[in-house]
């Protein structure tokens, strides 16, 4: 039953890497790409982190993933802005910017 | 030395052992690992920044909360976005004013905003915040944003 829950929550978590990546060829220009990779790539990372941690069975590996995904998270939103806010300025600010 | 001061080292100290912990299945215990733990205690006492941790613990939990079901509404609102055929969208540029004060409370509103559903920060100048939204209407909800986050570092707005 475990194992069940745990692929079920890494495959949900592998279709938001995929979905993520098409918002990524898809979406109009370099904003509207960023909010794909981050928000459906942190739902993603989450769950399959969510799926290992119940078929790793132990508590150390479950906290190590925890661990991981706070990091990924972190790295995530920081250099989402930090690209975004590089873009803003390189095409001129928010009036020339297309949005 | 106001960085090492006793309470600083205290918490650094705490964040160590138990990284370390995790890191090594609570079996780090040796010569070489209480020597790395020390090392990363001084580190994160010297560097940490501790505005960010001047929390109210007790809004804490809340904050969690509210975090974890807006950034997987967050997830679930692109992902339908760019799968559909028609691609839904309507970018534009929000501008806000802020209203939180500089330090731990903007910085963590920053961070945050790119994961809340269809929202995405791209530039903070002076008291204002240059937001990019997917489609209208998303403003609303970073008002809810701010305020738990006021909550959470226990200031009114």
């Amino acid at each position: 039953m475990a194992a069940v829950v745990a692929w079920s929550l890494i495959a949900v978590g592998s279709g938001f890497f995929l979905a993520g990546t098409v918002g990524l060829l898809r979406f109009p220009g370099v904003f509207s790409r960023l909010h794909a990779l981050t928000k459906a790539d942190n739902v993603g990372l989450g769950l399959l982190v969510l799926g290992l941690a119940i078929l790793a069975g132990s508590p150390w590996t479950a906290l190590k993933l925890a661990v991981i995904w706070a990091l990924a998270l972190l790295a995530g939103t920081v250099s989402c802005h930090l690209i975004a806010r590089y873009a803003l300025r390189e095409q001129g600010g928010r009036e020339r910017a297309e949005p | 030395m106001a960085r090492l001061r006793p309470y600083r080292l205290f918490w650094a100290g705490l964040a160590a052992v138990l990284l370390w912990a995790v890191f090594t299945a609570g079996t780090g215990w040796d010569p070489l690992g209480l020597l790395v733990v020390a090392a990363a205690a001084l580190a994160g006492a010297w560097w940490a920044p501790t505005d960010l941790l001047r929390v109210s613990w007790r809004a804490l939990p809340g904050f969690v909360l509210f975090f974890v079901d807006r950034s997987l509404r967050g997830g679930v609102d692109v992902a339908w976005r760019a799968l559909r055929p028609t691609l839904p969208l309507e970018p534009q540029w929000v501008v806000r004013p802020l209203r939180l004060p500089p330090g731990g409370p903007r910085s963590l509103l920053v961070s945050v905003i790119s994961l809340m559903p269809g929202t995405l920060c791209a530039e903070l100048v002076d008291d204002e915040l240059v937001v990019h939204a997917l489609t209208p209407g998303l403003d609303g909800k970073l008002d809810d944003l701010e305020q738990h986050i006021a909550r959470l570092y226990a200031l009114r707005l």
